[in-house]
């Protein structure tokens, strides 16, 4: 009997130990502009988990007969239409979020995550490791995104999901939402922030220097 | 031996080696084979929803513009509750002959049915115009009193689609309902929020001489024929501007407006 | 024509694609270490950008917008849901077709491109920018300027990222903010400078 690949740590290791955004600086690219809301930061998250576990999936079972020379744009050409396919149900069923996220979904096609785990694992294992593999690096990168779009979303409008949490203050509350959220830096702040956190709690994910500073005196 | 000969030759293509040129060429197909028809089978299955969602959203937002106008329920619960509705013709400002709201996409997807703008009447920035479009009307026995006019332009991030309502002085606007736009958020996008669209009730589009004086204001807001500016969004503002000025112009709904005011219609 | 010069502002600084909408962020930080290879990218993105968005303009027109095949007597075809795919493929084709020739007639150029070009052909901000350009409908002129401002945006942006960074690995800094964690603060920073083109060049 064949080695059964364990499948646990395949699922959980992209969610801390291997997290794709934080350590492997991959799918940032159009994750982090749609993180302004909660609701699209969820939309982003499932449609992009769903694209690369279908992708993997389907180029896995394939994967015997893929020519090396063409193998990239197979891969393009899979991942792209499975995105276009997730484009069409979006608008057909949730047209409002659709708009806002406008050409991000669209994006997933070139997202560095998709293609990264395609290439790197689905095409040398068998389809069920690889769809486990792509389904947890959609969920170490939609732990990511939640965390960000719900933070942003709490402090510059004082709301979740669209319902107000923290009342406004020129609605005779307290709070006053900080426009600093929904502009572009704001979430670079966050990420450098989640990274600095993620790494002080596993240290082995910190990098290392590329130039030792001379060593001073050794103490008295 | 038989009964495998239908499978033998796909077999034969699956064992070749994958570098040959036989099997790229044939992977190479299979794979965007299958995409076409991956890609063509979801669009065609889900377009129908997709119109079908548009529209309904679209009706749903134009009762709320209806419901949120002051003073605009209780009427609406006299007449019945419900608008009426009509393709008009823009050119003559009547009821159009042969296209009904049931057919009015058909009749729109005719380039025959559209009329090219010169730049200068181009207010808008759409570079053409439809020559049919649907509005709703309220009545109260024999005249009109509110008009519900769909409008678009361009804004400065894509198109901007709205419905505005006047009064039966085909003058006063009863309010404003922004249906799609692509504006930046947090600046042009506030064109959306209730609290700027609050204002049009009551703005005058039309001063004592007959010519458009409405626009939105840089900054607040000074005349009857003005609204408040949104700070940092001048060209979103300019956008509205020119969209309204256009529809309620010649080349827009000002034949119907007329037509509605001299108690024709 | 007066609309062109904003526009090729607009699109470099106040809505410059790494720092004020997130793309290409992948490439943008993996080579922005040193200088020298910021300013590869940079020219790269330039030339790359500037001749695939009116490329694809063409090719929307031509082959994907509704009524495109008026004139084959087929005007109810809209192929738009296409775009994707075929934008890739002559990002791809571009891209493939770029390399051959600098390689063959200016090899110079060549090498400062070095082995960023192929590595354009999967990058969001490429593809990004034909899309931006069937979302805003830009004319051809539009298209071509757009291109060029988006990509000399870019250039400028990961130049400036990479002068600081070859800096910050000097930097006495907590183990945890090294690197990854310190460029993204950076980048934030640089996010909001750029932010305040938009106030200048308010809407």
């Amino acid at each position: 009997m064949t080695a059964r690949t364990p499948l646990w740590p395949i699922l959980t290791d992209p969610l801390l130990r291997q997290n794709p955004v934080t350590l492997q600086i991959l799918g940032i690219c159009s994750a982090l502009a749609v993180t302004t809301s909660l609701a699209t930061a969820i939309t982003m998250c499932v449609s992009l988990t769903v694209v690369v576990t279908l992708a993997a999936g389907l180029i896995s079972t394939i994967r015997r007969h893929i020519p090396d020379s063409i193998r990239l744009i197979v891969q393009i050409v899979i991942i792209a239409s499975l995105v276009i396919v997730i484009d069409q149900v979006l608008q057909a069923y949730f047209a409002e979020i659709s708009r806002t996220l406008s050409i991000f979904v669209a994006l997933i096609t070139t997202n560095c995550l998709v293609l990264g785990r395609t290439e790197s694992f689905a095409r040398h294992n068998a389809p069920l490791p690889a769809m486990t593999d792509a389904f947890g690096n959609g969920l170490g990168y939609s732990l990511i995104l939640v965390i960000i779009g719900g933070l942003r979303e709490l402090f510059g409008q004082g709301q979740l999901l669209g319902r107000q949490v923290l009342p406004l203050a020129e609605e005779g509350g307290w709070f006053t939402p900080l426009s600093l959220m929904l502009l572009a830096p704001s979430a670079f702040f966050m990420l450098g922030g989640l990274v600095w956190a993620i790494r002080s709690i596993r240290p082995e994910q910190a990098e290392v220097p590329e130039h030792m500073p001379p060593r001073a005196e050794p103490a008295e | 031996m038989a009964g495998f000969d239908p499978l033998n030759p796909w077999r034969r293509l699956l064992a070749l080696p994958n570098e040959t040129r036989m099997k790229t060429l044939f992977v190479a197909f299979a794979v965007s084979a299958v995409c076409a028809l991956l890609v063509s089978g979801a669009t065609v299955l889900l377009r129908p929803i997709q119109t079908a969602n548009r529209a309904a959203e679209a009706q749903a937002r134009i009762e709320a513009l209806v419901r949120g106008i002051p003073g605009m329920a209780p009427i609406l619960e006299l007449s019945g509750g419900t608008l009426s509705t009509v393709v008009i013709d823009l050119e003559d400002g009547a009821a159009a002959e042969g296209v009904t709201p049931a057919t009015l996409d058909e009749a729109l997807s005719e380039p025959s049915n559209w009329t090219a703008l010169d730049r200068g009447a181009d207010l808008a920035g759409l570079g053409r115009r439809p020559d049919y479009a649907q509005i709703y009307l309220l009545r109260e026995g024999e005249d009109v009193s509110l008009v519900l006019l769909p409008v678009s332009g361009a804004g400065y991030n894509g198109r901007i689609d709205a419905v505005l309502a006047l009064r039966g002085d085909m003058n006063t606007i009863a309010g404003m309902a922004v249906t799609q736009h692509s504006e930046t958020p947090g600046l042009g996008a506030r064109i959306e929020e209730p609290a700027w669209l609050a204002e049009f009730p009551g703005t005058e589009t039309r001063g004592l001489d007959g010519n458009l004086r409405f626009s939105v204001a840089r900054g607040d807001a000074s005349s009857a024929y003005e609204v408040d500016g949104i700070t940092g969004a001048t060209r979103t503002s300019n956008a509205v501007t020119q969209m309204i000025r256009f529809w309620l112009g010649p080349e827009g709904y000002g034949p119907l407006l007329a037509a509605i005011r001299r108690g024709e219609f | 024509m007066s609309e062109l010069w904003p526009l090729f502002l607009r699109a470099t600084f106040v809505e410059n694609m790494p720092l004020s909408f997130f793309l290409g962020l992948c490439t943008f930080l993996a080579l922005s270490r040193r200088p020298e290879t910021a300013m590869g990218l940079g020219l790269a993105m330039i030339l790359v950008l500037g001749v695939t968005v009116p490329l694809n303009k063409i090719v929307y027109d031509a082959v994907l917008a509704a009524g495109a095949w008026g004139w084959a007597g087929l005007p109810e075809i809209d192929l738009s849901y296409l775009s994707l795919i075929a934008f890739i493929g002559v990002i791809a084709a571009t891209v493939q077709l770029i390399e051959m020739l600098t390689d063959r007639y200016l090899p110079a150029v060549h090498a400062a491109f070095g082995v960023f070009l192929p590595l354009l052909t999967v990058q969001c901000a490429i593809l990004a920018g034909s899309l931006f350009m069937v979302e805003r409908q830009y004319s051809l002129a539009e298209s071509a300027v757009f291109g060029l401002g988006a990509g000399t945006g870019f250039a400028i942006a990961v130049v400036m990222l990479s002068a600081v960074r070859s800096r910050l690995a000097y930097a006495d800094l907590p183990a945890g903010l090294r690197g990854l964690g310190i460029t993204f603060i950076f980048t934030g920073l640089l996010s909001l400078g750029f932010a305040s083109f938009a106030l200048m060049a308010a809407e």
